[in-house]
């Protein structure tokens, strides 16, 4: 815990330490009977990279429209790919994220990394991991919240493997971009 | 028993838009209060410095995995209204390894990176970028993933590795809450872990053991509630196998499809890479496991046909959706397998010879399925169908594709240009036609495109045979040269394009031109009776309006359109028509503007490529600029040409006028 960015500000003598985060325990029961409410109300659960792939469709759309009316995944999604469910639940889950982070004073605009490693460094890793996994959802079906969350919930059997795969994938690799994290 | 929006179908409608922005919004708000708006302690996992993304994970997953056992379990809830992603075993373990690398790599995973962007961490608006542009890949590479997308595809989704799910969940939650004491103890080692001996660990843990172990007493997956609910539409489910109620035949198919039957909807269930590669004309592509959403708003309106190559899955499918609700679902006998052999098979390859009325109902059926599928990759499956579109000319061709082919014999070039001006000079090797000449009076109206046989003789007078690719040459009217693409097309000509810029565009680039005419060989050109499919009478632009899917194309000028100019026998237009004049299609030089941006504002006015259009204007002249754009260039499926327009629908007594911008 002694690295985490609460107790950063406070060394770093901010104006008025920012909340504490909550107890993770307390924050997963809650997480989970947010999950268990979309799973009982809209029949569906939680997703983020569902949401982004339908900006991606609309952005490709302003550039092509032809090409993407025609291709194979964008395609099918029809002429207004930003009218789903997902994409309202990616608006709600930045607007909660806001809500919470300027009621518990941690907005603070930085490149979050170890002292040793240089912002671009960080930024052109973080911009590659996100391509990375932004392909791999859509291979998937779903990212963290998709599939290993709501998937495993209900105890599929494919995202249950899905989950145990992204924790393999990611201590496979994590030696290899270790240092964007030293101090 | 609760439904959900997924079970109802109506996952797209505004009030379900709602309520996942609530849900969103708690969503986001517990993701930023657990920490997860920092890449630093999401990564920490991965080097077992920080174990925070273990704890909150999994306390979530078995909450509310406890949860849906306890609603399931008490019959609550059907587990079948809440959405089963498909397994497949292939896609995830490769989506999950890579997706693990890009986690760690961008120390973001998408929902934790959009509460990170809005905390002001610039890494995860990099990471979120990044995202949208994997997802565009993933769009542009899905062609070739056609493997990795059904490796390892199961049927029906699985659970619980085949356990019974309550005994699966009582071992998933022992082995989390050994996971949180091995996080604790890891922490621990580095001066962390401070839940390791606290009550809480210790409270929390007991609790859901326990809960986990009390589920086991609740009946199973075939436990009563999931079944009851259904029993009575299973009855009527049998009834309607048993009558073969829930078939259609293909050519039942074709002839509605053809007739452009509002309400009707086809829907594909093959993988998309078949799809594209070959599909009945007008239908549309869906997985299985996406055909509650995607038919949400067709539930019991109209008519829903499945197929696939086969009739398994979709029997499987229309199984599935009644126990949705769905009563109006039917399957296409023998699959597609049926409709290529049974209506697209040329007559000429016929065991059996077919009396001529039959013989050129097929030939009907070929013209329509397999037009316009060119680029279309002929895939085994596919048939002979695809392999005769694929042999399709491109709608628009360059100069230099036409500089290239001036010497082959079966590239025929016809200029529409006026006479003194193609005397004076034009493409080498071409011939003239006059659009004028291919239209008449036709029964009493005027300029009526002429009916094939005329046509065929015309072109046979320009030596022209039905294999040669026509390339259209026009001089500043587009039109003349759609008109007599118009001509082509009613006699079934399966290759013709029109040369891009006009001849305006070959002469500005100094290509070559000559003044002789070429000696032509008079041939007899062999029509297809049938082809024109797409040219439609005032009664069935009538029919039309009747359907409140048919978008019905005025494309006069918009005096014309309102009345307030008239050169025909009443002022106004067609009741329910829209105004899109021909000229709004065109730049400056006469030739079309962008197709990009007329393909954003044709998707304004057409809700969808299958949409059924009837294009007209005064004389058929203009609209069949329109029809070439809409049919030829922009993929529309259903288009249509009211060749008598305004001339025909204005002297007819017994049909509506409107005027001014209704």
């Amino acid at each position: 815990m002694n690295e985490s960015i609460a107790e950063t500000r406070e060394s770093q003598g901010g104006d008025r330490a920012a909340s504490p985060y909550w107890n993770p325990y307390l924050a997963g029961v809650l997480l989970g009977l947010t999950l268990l409410a979309s799973l009982l109300t809209l029949g569906a659960g939680l997703g983020a990279s569902g949401g982004l792939a339908r900006i991606g469709a609309e952005v490709e759309s302003w550039f092509a429209p032809v090409h993407v009316a025609a291709s194979g995944y964008f395609g099918p999604w029809g002429e207004n790919p930003l009218s789903y469910y997902l994409v309202y639940m990616l608006a709600g889950v930045f607007l909660g994220g806001l809500v919470s982070a300027i009621f518990a004073r941690r907005i603070e605009p930085q490149i979050e990394r170890g002292k040793a490693a240089t912002a671009r460094r960080r930024l052109a890793l973080a911009a590659a991991g996100g391509v990375l996994a932004g392909y791999a959802a859509r291979v998937a079906g779903g990212c963290t919240s998709g599939q290993a969350l709501s998937g495993g919930a209900m105890l599929l059997t494919g995202s249950l493997i899905f989950m145990g795969c992204v924790f393999a994938g990611g201590f496979a690799a994590a030696y290899f971009v270790r240092r964007q994290w030293h101090d | 028993m609760i439904d959900t929006y997924y079970s109802t179908g109506q996952l797209d409608s505004p009030r379900a838009f709602f309520v996942a922005l609530a849900i969103g919004l708690a969503f986001g708000f517990v993701l930023e209060r657990a920490g997860f708006g920092s890449s630093r302690r999401l990564a920490g996992i991965f080097y077992f410095r920080d174990m925070t993304v273990l704890r909150v994970m999994f306390t979530a997953v078995i909450t509310a995995m406890l949860g849906l056992l306890l609603f399931t379990g008490m019959g609550w809830i059907e587990l079948g209204s809440v959405y089963a992603m498909p397994t497949i075993f292939g896609a995830q373990v490769v989506g999950g390894l890579l997706f693990g690398v890009g986690f760690v790599m961008g120390g973001w995973c998408p929902g934790t990176a959009a509460v990170g962007a809005v905390s002001g961490k610039l890494d995860a608006v990099a990471f979120l970028g990044g995202a949208i542009v994997g997802s565009i890949l993933f769009n542009e590479t899905f062609p070739w993933l056609g493997w990795l997308m059904d490796w390892g595809y199961q049927e029906e989704p699985l659970f619980a590795f085949g356990m019974p799910r309550a005994v699966f969940g009582l071992l998933f939650t022992l082995v989390a809450v050994a996971a949180f004491y091995f996080a604790e103890w890891v922490e621990s080692l580095s001066g962390g872990g401070a839940y390791l001996r606290s009550s809480l660990l210790k409270g929390l843990a007991a609790a859901l053991v326990v809960a986990a172990a009390a589920l086991l007493v609740l009946p199973g997956d075939e436990g009563a509630g999931a079944v009851v609910g259904g029993r009575a539409s299973e009855q009527a489910l049998l009834a309607s196998i048993d009558e073969g109620a829930d078939h259609i035949e293909p050519e039942d198919l074709a002839d509605r499809i053809i007739a452009g039957e509002p309400g009707l909807v086809v829907v594909d269930v093959r993988p998309a890479d078949e799809y594209a590669a070959f599909h009945i004309r007008g239908a549309i592509n869906a997985a299985l496991s996406d055909l509650p959403q995607v038919l949400a708003e067709r539930k019991n309106q109209g008519q829903i046909v499945l197929y696939s190559s086969g009739m398994t899955h979709p029997a499987q499918a229309r199984d599935a959706l009644a126990r949705l609700g769905y009563e109006n679902v039917w399957l296409l006998t023998d699959g597609l397998r049926g409709f290529v052999d049974r209506c697209l098979t040329p007559v000429s390859l016929r065991s059996e010879p077919l009396p001529p009325e039959a013989a050129a109902r097929v030939r009907r059926w070929q013209a329509y399925f397999t037009q316009q599928q060119a680029g279309a990759r002929s895939a085994a499956s596919a048939g002979a169908a695809a392999r005769e579109a694929a042999e399709t000319a491109p709608a628009v061709v360059s100069t230099e594709w036409l500089a290239e082919r001036l010497e082959s014999a079966s590239v025929r070039i016809l200029d529409v240009r006026q006479q003194p001006v193609f005397s004076s000079g034009h493409i080498p090797g071409s011939v003239r036609v006059d659009p004028e000449s291919l239209r008449g009076v036709v029964g009493g109206v005027s300029s009526m495109l002429l009916p094939a046989e005329m046509l065929a003789e015309h072109l046979g007078l320009m030596g022209i045979e039905p294999g040669d690719t026509v390339v259209l040459v026009s001089g500043d009217a587009l039109r003349d040269a759609t008109l007599v693409g118009m001509a082509l097309a009613r006699v079934g000509h399966r290759n013709w394009s029109i040369l891009e810029g006009g001849f305006a565009r070959w002469a500005a680039e100094n290509r070559p031109l000559e003044t002789a005419l070429r000696r032509l060989q008079r041939h007899d050109y062999h029509f297809d009776p049938a082809a024109d499919w797409f040219t439609v009478d005032a009664d069935q632009v009538a029919d039309a309006l009747k359907d409140s899917q048919a978008v019905v194309i005025d494309t006069r000028p918009e005096e014309y359109f309102l009345g307030v100019k008239s050169d025909e026998a009443r002022p106004g237009h067609i009741p329910g028509a829209v105004n899109r004049p021909y000229t709004a299609d065109l730049a400056e030089d006469g030739q079309f503007r962008p197709i990009d941006q007329l393909a954003a504002e044709y998707a304004r006015l057409i809700p969808a490529k299958d949409t059924p259009v009837i294009v007209h204007c005064r004389t058929g002249h203009q609209a069949s600029q329109t029809w070439y754009l809409l049919a030829r260039r922009l993929g529309y499926e259903n288009v249509r040409w009211y060749d008598g327009s305004w001339t025909d629908w204005a002297a007819r007594p017994d049909k509506p006028v409107a005027t001014g911008k209704t």
